[in-house]
């Protein structure tokens, strides 16, 4: 073969190439981006309900005729990750709306990017309130904020549990803020200081001198701010230094994750938490979404981020919905505005959180955070057959922790 | 194959003739032809290939600087990660807390990597291969356990809104401005390892590497220029940890210095050729790009890096750089002995 045939052909694979990456950028659908922590069990559920709820809103027609094509990527709940993937989403599948991140440390950053394109980025489980705190028009959240979970802890503990407080923080963003906040509030409602405070690491595994200087500190409680895994062995420890059961254990907001009670056992019993949503949850609409998680993915009880991952697909729709769409590359921006605009102007919806949620224009905390109520989950059971009561539902004032 | 050796032995005899002109020539040459690259990788893709472009001049500099003592030194590290982290840090928390310029904090950044290169390099005067990969490997990890746990360097929320460098009033607070700042610098750094590698230093860093007994035997202070080496290299660190911390959106967590980024570093080198420069260069685009392209498949990306390495390491033990050196080195045997023999004719 001569050298011109072989440049032509690269020329055509070339021009292939090309025609091809553009001609997936005209279609006419409406580009879903989402970037999540897929490397855990759990996170892969979280991650494949999303992207689950897409198909059927495609199978049922899509929305006002457009199917939604949604690219999922995982960012390893690594910041620079998180920050690659939304870049590579905005810029090259050029999506209309960005769903991310699971972890506050990656959508913290993801902010930015969202605010400087011009993209609509919601939040599906991140709690640290310094997101919505950055004043970006762009972000909103679908979880309760970190500052409301700590006023309801701290509320339910004082007034039921004592002041005497232990805090057992794990270093990652969410846990650290859940700690730091529950602190505060701790402080600012009941005048009371931490009877000890530790920080471990995000995988710690041995947490027992911790637990020996907590049993003689003679407290009324712990407070373990940790995700998932790592707080089931706290959970497991802290009865093994013999702590009784009295001494009631207070979880952070990833208490309410199904590894928690799995791992920890009988040692979750009585462990209580602020989460966005109860599988105790008598509404018919939440037994028919306990029903259905345990149907496609085998849990019995689903926690507060499966339900967060599908009041996000819900609110999502009824946002697309009601933009006005053009879909075309010369319409991108101003689609991406409209999106964001309609999901400003959500109201009231009504879904498995357990308060209303709804969102405004202004760029602030007050109109970003829209899930103002939380829940306040007790374990009655530990185990995979888990089971839990509620022990309070508080919604929030919209200025609390400000 | 031929042809991609052809194409590697046409660049490295144009540089020659380049730089036997002047010595900075090529380099002034190859950072003009660079210069444009943004604009078209925004006309033929989109900008996220810059912001990939930008990567790969953080991590070219990352590995040169480790290739400076592995490659020429030979010292086995694994903490080199740590001492990015420390580049990073710094510059960051300079830049946010006393609010100075980044052309203040990042050379205290580099500074201040490069000290702590004298505390990674102390146990390689007592130490070799695996017990040497052990300490640094403690040492690289201590560091981001530390960032992890203190809150004035982030903690678990990281540093957050890390100003963009700014010369006047024109800002590098985008990707395409940004490229231009961690170009220079990627190539002054691969400018400099050259030099290195030419100087009596470099000599003395390959006469360390090659044997110690022999190189002290000969007059090399090995200790020195052991901790020379983790010092230079450290320095590199510092540098390319300062620009990914003001690399916008300005944000750095404690687990962007993972062991996992620490293998990711190694394998550009493994590949790339430890102890060739161009290798490492090499082996920086290629594993961000093959990152890059399989992010998708994200369940099969260590398995398939974890492959890679150990395939590299059966088949090819000196990486694509000594694949073309070895390419370049038989050329020129052939055409001295075709001299040779048409000299006898």
């Amino acid at each position: 073969m001569s050298i011109f045939n072989k440049n032509f052909i690269a020329a055509g694979m070339a021009g292939v190439f090309v025609a091809g990456m553009a001609a997936s950028a005209m279609s006419a659908d409406i580009r879903v981006g989402i970037t999540m922590r897929m490397i855990s069990e759990n996170g892969q559920r979280y991650g494949q309900m999303v992207m689950d709820e897409i198909d059927m809103i495609n199978e049922s027609g899509g929305i006002n005729g457009n199917m939604l094509k949604a690219t999922l990527m995982n960012d390893e709940c690594k910041s620079d990750k998180g920050v690659a993937n939304a870049i590579k989403l905005i810029n090259q599948q050029k999506v209309h709306i960005l769903i991310g991140s699971t972890c506050s440390s990656v959508s913290l950053p993801i902010v930015d990017i969202t605010e400087k394109a011009g993209v609509p980025q919601i939040i599906p489980h991140s709690t640290n309130d310094k997101i919505t705190k950055k004043g970006s028009a762009w972000v909103f959240r679908v979880p309760v904020s970190g500052r409301y979970y700590a006023g309801v802890n701290a509320k339910y503990v004082g007034e039921n549990i004592g002041k005497k407080i232990a805090y057992l923080c794990a270093a990652d963003a969410a846990s650290q803020n859940d700690c730091d906040a529950m602190q505060s509030q701790m402080k600012s409602q009941h005048g009371a200081d931490p009877a000890y405070v530790a920080q471990v690491q995000e995988k710690e595994v041995d947490f027992r001198t911790h637990m020996q200087k907590i049993k003689s500190a003679g407290v009324d409680g712990i407070m373990i701010a940790a995700l998932a895994e790592t707080m089931a062995r706290a959970l497991t420890q802290s009865y093994e230094a013999g702590i009784p059961a009295s001494v009631r254990r207070i979880g952070s907001s990833s208490a309410s994750n199904s590894p928690v009670p799995s791992i920890a056992g009988d040692a979750a019993k009585g462990v209580f938490f602020a989460a966005a949503y109860a599988a105790a949850d008598s509404r018919p609409i939440a037994r028919l979404f306990n029903e259905m998680v345990k149907k496609r993915y085998g849990v019995n009880s689903p926690d507060h981020d499966f339900s967060q991952a599908y009041d996000l697909v819900r609110i999502t729709e009824i946002a697309l919905k009601n933009a006005d769409l053009k879909l075309d590359d010369e319409n991108l921006a101003a689609d991406r505005t409209a999106i964001r605009d309609a999901i400003a102007n959500v109201k009231d919806y009504n879904g498995l959180a357990s308060g209303p949620i709804s969102f405004c224009a202004a760029a602030t905390p007050q109109c970003r955070d829209g899930n103002r109520t939380a829940v306040l989950i007790a374990y009655t059971k530990g185990g995979k057959d888990y089971k839990t009561e509620v022990l309070a539902r508080v919604t929030m004032p919209i200025d609390f922790g400000l | 194959m031929t042809a991609i050796y052809s194409i590697f032995g046409r660049i490295s005899e144009t540089i020659e003739k380049l730089a036997a002109i002047h010595r900075l020539l090529p380099w002034i040459l190859a950072f003009a032809l660079l210069l444009p690259l943004p604009q078209i990788l925004s006309a033929l893709f989109n900008d996220y290939y810059i912001y990939l472009a930008n990567k790969i001049c953080i991590f070219i500099l990352l590995s040169v600087g480790l290739n400076i003592v592995k490659g020429f030194c030979g010292q086995v590290t694994v903490g080199h990660v740590g001492l990015y982290a420390i580049g990073a840090v710094s510059s960051a928390l300079i830049s946010l807390h006393f609010g100075w310029s980044f052309w203040l904090a990042f050379p205290i950044g580099i500074l201040a990597a490069g000290l702590a290169g004298i505390v990674v390099g102390l146990p390689s005067v007592r130490l070799e291969g695996a017990y040497l990969a052990l300490a640094t490997l403690g040492l690289g990890e201590s560091v981001r356990i530390m960032i992890a746990v203190t809150p004035l360097f982030g903690s678990s929320t990281g540093l957050l809104s890390i100003p963009a460098p700014t010369i006047g009033s024109f800002t590098f607070d985008s990707y395409t401005n940004y490229y231009y700042l961690v170009l220079a610098a990627a190539m002054i750094g691969i400018y400099l390892s050259f030099s290195i590698l030419r100087s009596a230093t470099g000599r003395a860093f390959m006469a360390v590497r090659e044997d110690t007994v022999a190189a002290a035997v000969h007059g090399v202070n090995v200790t020195k220029y052991k901790l020379l080496a983790f010092v230079i290299s450290a320095l590199y660190a510092g540098a390319a940890g300062g620009l990914f911390a003001h690399m916008p959106p300005g944000y750095i967590h404690h687990n962007n210095f993972t062991i996992i980024e620490m293998v990711t570093l190694l394998l550009m080198i493994v590949l790339g050729g430890i102890g060739h420069i161009w290798g490492g260069i090499i082996g920086a685009i290629i594993v961000t790009i093959i990152y890059d392209q399989t992010l998708e498949f994200y369940f099969y990306q260590p398995l398939l890096f974890g492959l890679t390495m150990v395939l590299i390491v059966i088949f090819m033990p000196r990486g694509i750089g000594g694949m073309i050196d070895r390419y370049l080195a038989t050329k020129k045997f052939i055409a001295s002995q075709e001299e040779k023999s048409n000299a006898a004719s």
